[in-house]
């Protein structure tokens, strides 16, 4: 059995699930799980953005960096913890159809690639005088790569 | 460098993909004529965020969308009545996009009883 069909009857299991079907079927629980996605996408975007705007050199006298990722940060990865499950969810109740769809497919790279953006930037000093333009860069990356996730993202749902 | 022109760069670069949007949910999309299409069910998908169904009729293949979960249930369009193999009757309002086989039904005739998904539309 090749690896595609393997994964095709996984996801054809997942749908199959019964609560699965239950959150396809309901009337109340999708549309709601619908706009738990949507909160969690509101979160981490507007928090991720304010911070990649500091990175970039905006509003640099308001404060320090560093106070800027101690608000904003924790609101981002509470976004995304918030996102990613409901997702998950909205995911399962049509999983074949989104794993195949390109647009989801590249909505998914797309996000792994943000994330990585991220981590990375974790990893330099981000308030030093060299990291100040890595920094800067990644913050351009960022917003980039989460307005291309949202887009991407509804995208989906019309093609 | 200005960096307004840096976040500007990165505003056109994430919003490059919208380019090509065009509304699907709602009517905007489809044109404001009636329409009808007869039919036999091939596939049906049923659940949110709408149902959908492929048509063999005798235009080809047709993708008709159908009534979320509560919609089809008010309307009495049951699972078991939407078959692989039922002739049916579409009314509704297809794509406007030229030579695009694709409608979304307002009521649907099976064995001359209507099921009417929008009682508040003319159809």
């Amino acid at each position: 059995m090749s690896i595609a069909s393997t994964l095709a009857g996984v996801l054809g299991a997942i749908e199959q699930a019964g609560p699965v079907l239950a959150l396809r079927n309901s009337t109340f629980v999708y549309p709601i799980v619908n706009a738990v996605h949507i909160i969690g996408v509101a979160l981490l975007f507007g928090s991720i953005v304010a911070l990649d705007l500091r990175l970039v050199g905006w509003r640099r006298d308001v404060g320090p960096t560093d106070a800027f990722a101690r608000l904003l940060l924790p609101v981002a990865i509470t976004g995304l913890a918030v996102a990613i499950p409901a997702g998950l969810l909205l995911f399962a109740t049509d999983a074949r159809a989104y794993a195949s769809s390109s647009l989801f497919q590249a909505k998914i790279a797309v996000i792994a690639i943000a994330i990585a953006n991220a981590l990375w930037l974790r990893t330099i000093d981000w308030q030093g005088p060299r990291g100040g333009r890595r920094a800067a860069l990644a913050g351009v990356a960022s917003i980039a790569l989460w307005l291309a996730a949202i887009v991407l993202g509804r995208l989906i749902g019309y093609f | 460098m200005n960096h307004r022109w840096i976040i500007a760069g990165a505003l056109i670069l994430g919003l490059a993909p919208i380019a090509p949007i065009a509304a699907h949910h709602g009517w905007g999309w489809a044109t404001g004529e009636e329409f009808e299409l007869a039919g036999t069910v091939k596939t049906v998908r049923h659940g949110n965020p709408h149902g959908t169904m492929l048509l063999a009729t005798r235009a080809g293949e047709w993708t008709v969308e159908i009534g979320q979960p509560w919609r089809n249930a008010q309307a009495g369009l049951t699972p078991q009545l939407l078959r692989p193999g039922t002739r049916l009757l579409v009314h509704g309002h297809r794509s406007a996009r030229k030579g695009e086989r694709l409608m979304k039904a307002e009521r649907i005739v099976i064995a001359g009883k209507s099921y009417n998904l929008y009682p508040d539309r003319p159809s």
